[in-house]
């Protein structure tokens, strides 16, 4: 879809100032009822120095009169940047992440502002920060769009225009509310996509990738933004392969089918789907291997929250009222008026896992904690590389469910919301690339196949999702 | 363990590298807040990316000091809320340092063993006013090697000479800038009299001022009960003041720096940075002393400052080297003391040296003339054998002009021969003086001295 658009915009017969402002007002008019969008970008001025390219003949790149949609928490140089956090209403910030430059750099027009969980903290996309609107489901509005990433993935379905949402996951937040609101989401290999001028949440996890309507577009969105950035130490210098051009074929292709995440605790109508999902395509010559991942699927949870939150704590100490964002009266010592600025800004889930974070690497609780949980993120690493030596893709459902409703959430306990995330954090933790593709559906309700594949093999994925949406 | 006093340290020494430690701001500044960008202001979305000669300067500092350098190293985030620390936590080494256990040799061979040297950022700066604090940060994220001694020294005296011959190393190495660069220590001291109750000494800046702090301390320790605390060193009224007991002391949560890769070191690398240390000042003034046969004290005077070093040898090359040892210790550095100047502020170099000294060995000028030029080196560039020439100061060792001389000066003084016929050699001097004066310091007073004593037979 992107790339034909892109063709004929390149070629002129597009009015690209008309074309985006046309875009624009569908999305504010989508925004009044769903909540997708934080902040607007100037997109009038973008389009028409598009425009003017156009004129002067210096028109060019793959995302060329495409609009971008930018997760709150990456930022957007001159655009409020705030990781729909209340602690840092009013920042704008002085630089554009590598993401956004790169899509820039390729034609692309950024829309907005993407509402997300504050920092990413939450599977559901409800944990806004205080003064942000939670994003509603594109399908249901009494239902969740899953999060973190959920403004990303609603926009990701609703937007009908040429349209590459940016998101982000540290145990989840790229597929999961792809999953539940019925789009494409690729998280890619830890360390492919530059996480500069990402707000980090847990740097050691985070990981920037797409949301679309297609796997095509999703694989355009992701070729823009990979590869290696001076800027940010932990970005391998690998080549980028071509990501839009890997043909559906799965004849011969080994496909792991992992044994935990097709158990009790998920759906019926979800394990049916995905099963018959895999079924398609051994029809289509691919062939099935029951994998177990005992410490991945057991583990997963407890690990990432230990290593995440005790990351989280150290990146959120930053925001203390004193040099940018939120602030409060200058009144006591400095310590007195931190405490005021982050007690009134920060949401509750924010403060949970700062406490849960700073707990774990306390000097009497580190070796126990901390240091344990980084050893068993090992031990899933290991499990995954063992597990590749016998498939070339792994196959589970992304989340156990479809979306539940906001009263549904709101009779849940923290721990209840983190089993949103039992099937992702594992990929996550190993840094492995994956991906959801919509696979059927359990009412009107979507559902999502998560395909993983080994490090750096973002193709493997992309061709199982072409396979499977072309058959 | 039962000396009467036992001291540890751990000392911060700025890396003179032209950028700061993870990003590319320069680390001079003359204006508050203008070397800053948003990875040193700690922005939302920004990433540190090491510095690599910052690394290179630490590695090159720890193998001068002996350390063995980590196959890894990793940075380590150590968090506490500041208004000068910009993300509220530190970037600086935890459990990888880049070199452990070396060691630094005092004068009397006692060995001071060194635990760790390992990188980190420098916070900003407060600026305190009447009513406000500002805050500066030019310094943040300004690199800076740590030390961390065993607590092997057993008086303050040992802690400056310790803190001398560690700056003689940064000397050494050119890693560091007396002029610009800044040495603080944080001091852990403990009196046996008090069963070694730990204090720890923060923020004492200068070699002189660790030796004022402790020698403090150590006093108020034998008269005052000493309990587990840190306390601060205030220069200005020379006393050190409890900052925090031991039940307050801050848990820093530390955790790896997620940002920043593990730095797999390899030993070619190592061996690079190793090939780029000098012989350092110890070494270098006992081969003086074996080879050269220089006076021991002349010969670590000497060496203590590699420039002065670097002049010497070069000179030493050309001429005898004791009597260029005795010039440079004698004139060149009684020069640049009495000027407080470094070599560096003077305009001396080895070729205006050696040729005055190439003059004196083989008795063309005097002592005194010899003296005059150098002074004249100081301040100068010039060619001492041109100078001499067009100034006629060669050493006038014409027996026959020189008797007609003296006779000259015996008649003007009687006195003096008076006084010299009964005894008093004071006046054979001033004679010789006299004759000095008459030939502008040219005479060779050994000649006139002989002269005069047999016309006054």
């Amino acid at each position: 879809m992107i790339k034909k658009f892109v063709k004929e915009a390149l070629s002129g017969k597009i009015d690209i100032v008309a074309h985006a402002l046309k875009c624009l007002e569908q999305a504010e008019k989508i925004n009044q009822e769903y909540h997708y969008i934080t902040e607007w970008a100037d997109v009038e001025t973008q389009a028409k120095k598009l425009a003017e390219q156009l004129k002067n003949g210096t028109a060019k790149g793959k995302l060329f009169g495409v609009m971008v949609t930018v997760k709150d928490g990456i930022c957007v140089k001159g655009v409020e940047t705030h990781a729909s956090s209340a602690i840092l209403k009013g920042y704008k910030p002085l630089f554009n992440s590598t993401v956004v430059q790169r899509c820039i750099d390729e034609g692309a027009i950024i829309l907005g502002k993407t509402v997300q969980d504050e920092f990413g903290f939450g599977g559901f996309a409800v944990n806004v920060g205080k003064g942000f609107q939670k994003p509603l489901n594109p399908v249901d509005k009494k239902r969740a769009t899953g999060g973190s990433s959920g403004g990303a993935a609603g926009a990701a379905a609703l937007f009908d225009f040429p349209h590459i949402a940016l998101g982000e996951s540290t145990g989840g937040s790229i597929v999961n509310p792809a999953a539940l609101c019925g789009v494409v989401g690729i998280c890619p290999t830890y360390g492919r996509v530059s996480r500069y001028g990402l707000l980090d949440y847990s740097n050691s996890l985070d990981k920037i990738g797409p949301l679309a309507k297609t796997v095509e577009d999703a694989a355009l969105g992701l070729e823009v933004i990979s590869g290696h950035d001076s800027h940010d130490s932990t970005t391998s210098d690998q080549a980028v392969p071509g990501y839009t051009d890997v043909p559906g074929v799965v004849q011969g292709l080994r496909i792991g089918i992992v044994k935990e995440a097709f158990g009790e605790t998920i759906n019926n109508d979800v394990r049916k789907a995905v099963l018959e999902a895999v079924h398609k395509l051994e029809q289509h010559g691919a062939r099935k291997i029951e994998i177990s991942l005992p410490y991945g699927m057991t583990y997963g949870i407890p690990t990432y929250f230990l290593l995440s939150t005790a990351e989280a704590s150290t990146n959120l100490a930053k925001y203390c009222g004193m040099r940018y964002g939120a602030e409060e009266q200058l009144t006591g010592v400095y310590n007195d008026y931190f405490a005021r600025v982050r007690s009134n800004n920060f949401g509750d889930e924010a403060k949970r896992r700062i406490l849960l974070g700073t707990f774990a690497r306390m000097a009497g609780q580190r070796d126990a904690f901390y240091t344990k949980a980084a050893q068993v993120r090992t031990k899933i690493i290991e499990e995954y590389e063992q597990a590749f030596k016998q498939v070339d893709v792994l196959i589970t459902p992304t989340v156990p469910m479809a979306s539940p409703t906001f009263e549904e959430i709101k009779k849940l306990t923290p721990v209840q919301c983190y089993a949103i995330d039992q099937i992702t954090v594992a990929p996550n933790l190993a840094g492995l690339p994956h991906m959801s593709v919509p696979c059927g559906k359990t009412g009107n309700l979507p559902i999502g196949m998560m395909i993983i594949a080994p490090h750096f093999n973002e193709q493997k994925i992309i061709q199982v999702a072409n396979a499977w949406t072309h058959q | 363990m039962d000396t009467p006093i036992v001291i540890g340290l751990e000392v911060h020494v700025q890396l003179k590298t032209q950028t700061k430690l993870f990003c590319s701001c320069p680390t001079f500044a003359t204006e508050p807040n203008t070397s800053i960008c948003p990875t040193c202001l700690g922005h939302p979305g920004s990433k540190p990316v090491i510095n690599e000669k910052a690394l290179e300067f630490g590695a090159k500092l720890s193998i001068a000091l002996g350390c063995k350098i980590a196959p890894h190293i990793q940075f380590a985030r150590k968090v506490y809320f500041y208004p000068d620390l910009v993300k509220n936590y530190q970037i600086t080494q935890q459990d990888d340092p880049l070199g452990r256990d070396g060691q630094i040799v005092l004068d009397d061979g006692k060995v001071i063993r060194i635990e760790r040297c390992h990188l980190e950022e420098d916070p900003g700066s407060l600026i305190r006013e009447a009513n406000a604090v500002l805050a500066d940060y030019n310094r943040s994220g300004i690199p800076l090697c740590e030390i961390v001694t065993k607590p092997d020294m057993t008086s303050p005296a040992e802690a400056r000479e310790f803190l001398k011959k560690l700056m003689n190393i940064l000397g050494y190495l050119g890693i560091f800038d007396q002029d610009i660069c800044i040495i603080k220590a944080d001091a852990n001291v403990s009196i046996k009299e008090k069963n070694y109750t730990r204090v720890e000494i923060k923020n004492i800046t200068g070699f002189k001022e660790i030796e004022r702090a402790l020698n403090y301390e150590v006093e108020r320790q034998k008269v005052q009960d000493v309990k587990l605390e840190t306390r601060g060193w205030d220069d200005v009224k020379g006393i050190t003041y409890s900052m925090r007991s031991k039940e307050e002391a801050a848990d820093y949560g530390y955790i790896v720096e997620p940002d920043l890769p593990t730095f797999h070191i390899d030993t070619q690398w190592i061996k690079n940075v190793q090939s780029q240390i000098p012989e350092l000042a110890h070494a270098r003034a006992a081969r003086w002393i074996k080879e050269w046969k220089i006076d021991p004290v002349d010969a670590n005077v000497i060496a203590t400052d590699i420039e002065v070093a670097d002049l010497f040898e070069q000179i030493a090359k050309k001429v005898n080297p004791i009597t260029a040892s005795h010039w440079v210790r004698r004139e060149v550095l009684r020069l640049m003391n009495d000027n407080k100047q470094t070599l560096k502020q003077t305009q001396f170099n080895s070729e205006g040296l050696t040729e005055v000294l190439e003059l004196y060995e083989h008795k063309k000028i005097t002592n005194k003339i010899a003296q005059n030029i150098i002074r004249e080196l100081a301040n100068k560039k010039f060619s001492p054998k041109a100078f001499v020439k067009e100034n006629k100061l060669e050493t006038v060792a014409d027996e026959g002009a020189l008797e007609v001389l003296c006779k000259k000066v015996i008649t003007e003084q009687p006195k003096a021969v008076e006084d010299y016929k009964k005894g008093e050699e004071k006046s054979l001097m001033f004679l010789i003086g006299q004759v000095m004066k008459h030939t502008k310091g040219t005479a060779s007073p050994q000649i006139v001295r002989e002269l005069l004593i047999s016309i006054l037979k």
